[in-house]
């Protein structure tokens, strides 16, 4: 190429760039003219043709090229292209077998067509082609890579695992790279039961080859079979001597997914089988935490409406767990968190006060730098609470509070605090302290904050001592403290004396809570439907109707009784906040949408 | 056309219900269901045009006033003579207020692919919210002549050029694959060799129905690239990064305008990496209105007795409506075809939002934007839920396109 080729060349090229074809066609086709040997500028003359859709020209400047027998499988293939965008696809198609016939022995040549056709997106003939050639060269193999991507995009998803699986087969590291092709596709639909029964199989013969086994553990993953999923780590960790690593690693994803049997199972497993393996405490850690998240999804109770203790499985598991973590690693750096969880079993479920206490104290004396000192300092304020302490309650709150000052906790401790000056009648503090508290509406604790703010402001008097709102300060508090009778029995003496106090529908609703919370269902029931009767201006009016309709839904069985009454409360209160929960529910019970 | 009717007093109900539109309803989505609901059991429906928003006049019936109360929609019970005062207010010639009566519920069919795919849909998410039954129809639907059972098809987001919506810069994701891949299956079935080709015919069998009889409505990309697909019917301007072979050079000169419903003189946008169709769509709007507090477009008004079809479309309790940004955000001015009507704009912006045209027997509605309630819709984002936008007049104004098919038609004069 001379000096003056050069710069005609580049100022086609500049043309090309610009858009302007034209132009640069009639400098190229001059300099091909002089030049046909130049191979780049066959290219680019090829090129401008193509742009502006000049297929028969660019065919006839491959046929020259073809002509002198330069490279046969790429020029066919080049030339089936052009012809195939050009519309005749019987051509293109004749034009890609010659393609292939030019050197049938060669891997290359189905790699070429293959590409030239993929260019095109005709991927089903891509496919044959490559299955052809794998044919030919008598070599299976072959083409693994290619085919498994062209299955894929074809939804041929069973083939694609087939070569996926003998990637591995030759080279199990090859797993991070068919993890990464198979997620492009993996969210597609059939994607998952087209591949696992492949591997499954695989497995099955070949049950030394880890790469399938973790393939198929993640594919079981993926298609949250985690009970299938713990079966593939478990013999992954035994065959590979993990040690539980892999079960480990299983589990807390399981957890994650609130998967809890099979990620109890797999911290079951760890424990059982390798108890001296690194990951053992917090597996039997994990254990624990699954059975208790499992009775709190089952809504378990270890005590019955009438105060009977009944059996409480998940919850006795979670405790006996927690037990055993404590007895094996005393100097686990998660010994206190444990020690605080348990405190807080037997004092919330177990209503175990005493042993709660004595746990908490030792987290407390103990470990009292630890994170869960301060939690279980307010748990003590708590129990102090429920027998009746107040003096220590509230000492312990204000200790922590002052400790704390921000924070979630710290917000929990003055929200006690102020209910315990509610609980004593200080009702001045305690709404000074509620009025404070809600002025930070981000904390979790400001809506509780805020209804006692109302219920303070709006119900003192007549008298000077606040008589009905002292009466219903402690029956509240015997409430907290499941002395039931003494709540009750508090009440229907507000009740009498100030039936007329706009303390009243607060305390039959309490009434009625209390009623529902000790197993009187039918009483509960008869307090919450007389209570728009007799309260039709209450601001619990519409809670009271839903907490009515609720109870003929779940406890009676009654579900007309129930859509009646959430409709009375569409009908009769239809700006209340518990409408949209009430349409929902007179909908699902009418069966809408199933 | 259609016909304003008054109630004949023999059919005054000894008392009906009044479903307000105006700032006094809960949920203005759902008294749109409640409306199709009643047209499905064969009850008659007045609306109000311009009467307190566009509001519902219902027959009273003990299962319809349940049905309010279910679905959260605020009525008002009128006794016969309350009724005949409501009526003669809206037939008042004092008043820029009629009454259309709504006989059958329209059969609707959204345009839409079975895949899911990473955004949501506003007609889908109001007919959902609205509780209005539709079918999905696509392209086999469509080629198999299926439209013919439906008297309002709805277009999304969709592209009809056949690129695949733009979204080049996703093409390695899984959901962009699947549609590309779906797209060339479906075109190879029914015998084209490009996804271009099969969408154009889409197109053309559309206009086809709307030609002998069909409503369309369309929001987003489904409008504009509606109107650039049917101009290229006899030009290729698919960049060959979408279908592997360059645009037509003579493109633009080849563009028949005389092809679309709406929009004229506009230039396709050849270039593939643009998330951009052409310059029919203004984009979004300039930096210092990029907001969606300072973003809005107002909604013209009409005469609701001598054009109640705009007017029908236009209900509202709101004039001006806050702005949202799609990948068809506004349709510019000059590009709108003279014979449409413009039903809403960008004031001083020459940003036509929203445009009502007929074609036909039919008639074509086009909204601009992706979602009323979202201002800037990203490809992933959750999608929008309307329990939190109950009074939206930007999806107000997709529900007035739903029950206007429902019209009663003014009988031709012989």
């Amino acid at each position: 190429m001379d000096s003056t080729q050069v710069a005609r060349f580049q100022l086609a090229e500049s043309y090309l760039r610009a858009g302007q074809f034209d132009r640069a066609i009639g400098l190229l086709e001059d300099l091909y003219e002089a030049s046909p040997a130049t191979h780049v500028f066959y290219e680019k003359l090829k090129e401008g043709y193509e742009n502006v859709k000049m297929y028969d020209e660019a065919i006839a400047l491959v046929d020259q090229r073809l002509a002198l027998d330069a490279n046969p499988v790429l020029l066919f293939s080049e030339k089936a292209r052009l012809q195939f965008l050009k519309g005749d696809e019987q051509a293109a198609y004749a034009s890609w077998d010659e393609a292939i016939a030019a050197a049938p022995n060669h891997a290359n040549s189905y790699r070429v067509v293959f590409q030239s056709l993929s260019r095109v997106r005709l991927f089903e003939r891509a496919v044959s082609i490559l299955e052809q050639g794998r044919e030919k060269l008598n070599s299976k193999d072959q083409f693994q890579m290619d085919l498994a991507y062209l299955y894929s995009l074809t939804n041929a998803h069973d083939k694609a695992m087939q070569e996926y699986v003998g990637l591995l087969k030759n080279n199990e590291r090859q797993l991070s790279f068919v993890r990464s092709r198979l997620g492009r596709f993996i969210d597609q639909e059939g994607v998952l039961d087209k591949s696992i029964p492949i591997v499954e199989d695989v497995v099955r013969e070949t049950p030394l080859n880890r790469s399938y086994r973790e393939l198929l553990g993640w594919l079981y993953m993926e298609n949250a079979q985690y009970s299938e999923a713990l079966n593939v780590y478990r013999a992954i960790d035994r065959l590979e001597q993990e040690n539980g690593g892999i079960l480990f690693s299983f589990a807390k994803q399981a957890a994650d997914a609130a998967a809890y049997e099979p990620a109890s199972a797999a911290f079951a497993e760890i424990l059982e089988r390798y108890p001296d393996a690194p990951s053992a405490p917090e597996a039997q850690m994990g254990l624990a935490e699954m059975h208790e998240q499992r009775a709190q999804e089952l809504l378990e109770r270890a005590f019955d409406e009438s105060g009977t203790r009944i059996s409480a499985p998940n919850y006795e598991a979670s405790f006996a767990a927690y037990q055993v973590f404590l007895q094996q690693y005393p100097t686990h750096p998660y010994y206190p968190e444990v020690l605080k969880r348990m405190g807080r079993l037997q004092q919330d479920v177990f209503f175990n006060l005493g042993d709660a206490e004595a746990t908490l104290l030792e987290v407390l004396n103990e470990f009292g730098s630890s994170s869960a000192a301060n939690d279980a300092d307010f748990d003590l304020g708590r129990i102090a609470v429920m027998r009746g302490d107040l003096d220590k309650a509230r000492l312990i709150f204000t200790r922590l509070e002052e400790k704390l000052r921000i924070g979630e906790l710290a917000e929990k401790a003055r929200f006690q605090l102020a209910l315990i000056h509610f609980y004593e009648g200080e009702f001045d503090a305690s709404l000074t302290l509620s009025q404070v508290m809600n002025e930070n509406t981000s904390t979790d604790i400001a809506n509780d904050a805020i209804e006692l703010k109302v219920l303070l402001f709006e119900n003192k008097g007549p008298d000077s001592l606040n008589t009905p709102l002292n009466l219903y300060a402690t029956a509240s508090l015997a409430k907290r403290q499941r002395t039931y009778d003494i709540a009750l029995a508090g009440l229907d003496d507000l009740l009498l004396r100030f039936g007329s106090h706009a303390l009243a529908d607060d305390a039959r609703f309490l009434r009625a809570t209390t009623l529902r919370e000790i197993g009187e269902t039918e009483s509960a029931l008869q307090a919450f439907l007389e209570f728009h009767l007799i309260h039709p201006t209450s601001f619990l009016v519409d809670r009271s109707l839903f907490t009515a309709a609720e109870i003929y839904e779940q406890q009676l069985g009654d579900d007309d009784k129930a859509a009646e009454t959430y409709s009375k409360l569409l009908l009769e209160h239809p700006t209340s906040l518990l409408a949209s929960q009430a349409r929902d529910r007179i909908r699902m019970l009418r069966g809408d949408g199933t | 056309m259609l016909l304003g009717l008054s109630r004949p007093a023999t059919q005054v109900h000894a008392q009906d219900i009044l479903i307000p539109m105006d700032a006094r309803q809960s949920d203005h989505l759902k008294a749109y269901g409640i409306a199709f609901w009643s047209l499905q059991r064969g009850v008659t429906v007045d609306w109000l045009l311009n009467y307190r928003g566009g509001s519902f006049l219902l027959p009273f019936d003990n299962e319809i006033e349940q049905e309010l109360r279910i679905r959260g929609v605020y009525s008002e019970k009128l006794g016969g003579a309350q009724t005949a005062s409501v009526i003669s207010e809206v037939e008042s010639e004092a008043n820029n207020t009629s009454l259309v009566r709504l006989e059958k519920a329209p059969r609707v069919a959204v345009y839409a692919p079975q895949q899911t795919l990473p955004w949501d849909d506003a007609v889908l998410l109001a007919l959902n919210y609205a509780e209005v039954p539709y079918e999905m129809v696509y392209d086999d639907d469509v080629m198999e002549g299926e439209l013919a059972n439906y008297d309002w098809l709805h277009l999304h987001h969709e592209d009809f050029t056949g690129q695949f919506g733009k979204f080049i810069q996703y093409r390695s994701m899984p959901w962009y694959i699947e549609q590309q891949r779906q797209a060339e299956a479906a075109a190879r079935r029914h015998g084209f060799r490009k996804v271009s080709e099969l969408k154009l015919v889409v197109t053309q069998t559309i206009r086809d129905y709307v030609t002998n009889g069909g409503f369309l409505f369309a929001m987003c990309s489904g409008t504009d690239t509606f109107d650039i697909a049917s101009a290229a019917l006899n030009t290729d301007i698919v960049p060959a990064e979408y279908d592997g072979d360059p645009i037509d050079p003579d493109a633009l000169s080849k563009l028949d305008y005389s092809q679309t419903f709406a929009f004229h003189n506009f230039r396709p946008n050849f270039n593939a990496q643009q998330y951009e169709h052409s310059d029919i769509d203004t984009g979004p709007p300039p930096p210092q209105l990029r907001n969606p507090a300072l973003d809005y477009f107002t909604i013209f008004e009409f005469s609701a007795k001598w054009d109640p079809v705009p007017t029908m479309l236009t209900q509202n309790h709101v004039a001006t409506v806050r702005g949202f940004i799609g990948q068809t955000t506004n349709f510019e001015k000059q590009f709108i075809k003279p014979n449409v009507v413009i039903l809403a704009e960008a004031p001083g912006r020459d940003e036509v939002r929203y445009l009502h045209g007929s074609y036909g027997q039919g008639t074509f509605t086009f909204y601009a934007g992706h979602d009323p309630e979202d201002y800037q819709h990203f490809v992933g984002d959750p999608p929008t839920d309307l329990a939190l936008h109950k009074n939206s007049p930007g999806y107000r104004l997709i529900l007035n396109n739903v029950l206007f098919p429902a019209a009663k038609k003014k009988k031709q004069k012989t």
